[in-house]
């Protein structure tokens, strides 16, 4: 826009008028480093035009992504002292696997976050990222052998694109299923979770990853693989 | 940071978990101590690999298992070394 600086550009692109969550990570990787990827993208990009060969991109997307996550900007509110580690108590081909995601996967048409959130697709998702971060957490139950054309997903803390095309990429319940006709695991819990995972950090720990892991235990569940965006 | 939490609270009822991540995201989720972490060197949004690139999804679920038996000590992490591809031609 005419009059618009370049770290107004860049920061656009975080939850603002150009929001692109697969780059969004520019706004806090400081203005330098921003010109500096967006430089190399386009000499990659005309690299690209004459090799077709995408490898070079893609490490520079995410050399650039991991820069821009990593000290000192670390996020270290949520820093503990103390491991967890629950042992595993007998071979994993005998016991039953649950999956969770924090992908924000669900089955079409029921409800998949609280009231107030419930009402925003994707796009507008981003446009109100604060009440998902306030939102109490909500947890969407998926039976692991739903066609992938009942799978929804919305979670405007990520790049979606991957996961509306490939459930797998972020919930792998092929993968799983797979796994367990093959008896590397025992069973795959029939009903896999998924939540979205820009929400309320406080309520999550004090109430209900405590709450999820009592349900999910009563489900038989015996390990668990998790996967976040 | 939210799957941590979720990690966190399986761990202390008695049921083990690995986590399957991007590596992007290693400096805020080490700092909660996981028991067991898989980094993959993917980019965002897509931690278990491109959409249908089946076989790259099976190897990091299978290094995700294989954790899962073999770990015996907390904190147990390991970033798989493959980089980021669109799927092989089917």
């Amino acid at each position: 826009m005419p009059g618009e600086t370049f770290k107004e550009y860049v920061d656009s692109l975080s939850y603002g008028s150009r929001t692109d969550l697969l780059f969004k990570w520019l706004k806090n990787a400081g203005e330098e480093a921003a010109e500096h990827f967006i430089q190399n993208l386009l000499r990659e990009l005309g690299e690209v035009v004459d090799t077709g060969d995408l490898s070079t991109l893609f490490n520079m997307i995410y050399e650039a992504q991991l820069a821009a996550y990593s000290p000192p900007d670390e996020e270290t509110r949520w820093k503990y002292d103390e491991p967890l580690f629950a042992p595993l108590p007998k071979p994993l081909s005998e016991m039953r696997v649950g999956l969770l995601t924090s992908s924000g996967h669900h089955v079409k048409g029921e409800p998949h976050a609280p009231p107030e959130i419930a009402g925003y697709s994707q796009e507008e998702g981003t446009k109100h990222i604060g009440e998902f971060g306030r939102a109490k957490p909500f947890l969407s139950a998926v039976p692991v052998d739903l066609p992938e054309d009942d799978f929804a997903v919305i979670q405007p803390g990520y790049d979606i694109r991957a996961a509306l095309r490939d459930r797998n990429t972020v919930m792998p319940v092929d993968r799983m299923q797979e796994m367990a006709a093959e008896g590397v695991i025992g069973e795959l819990a029939p009903t896999a979770y998924s939540f979205i995972g820009l929400t309320s950090q406080i309520r999550l720990t004090k109430e209900d990853a405590p709450q999820w892991a009592e349900r999910v235990h009563d489900e038989g569940w015996e390990a668990a693989v998790l996967v976040p965006v | 940071m939210s799957v941590g939490h979720v990690s966190r609270a399986f761990e202390a009822a008695g049921i083990p978990t690995v986590i399957v991540m991007s590596n992007v995201f290693r400096g805020r989720v080490t700092v909660m101590r996981p028991a067991r972490t898989v980094f993959t060197k993917h980019v965002m949004g897509r931690p278990m690999g491109a959409p249908f690139d089946v076989e790259r999804q099976s190897h990091v679920l299978r290094e995700a298992l294989k954790m899962l038996e073999t770990a015996s000590e907390p904190e147990t992490s390991v970033v798989l070394p493959e980089r980021y591809r669109v799927a092989p031609e089917r």
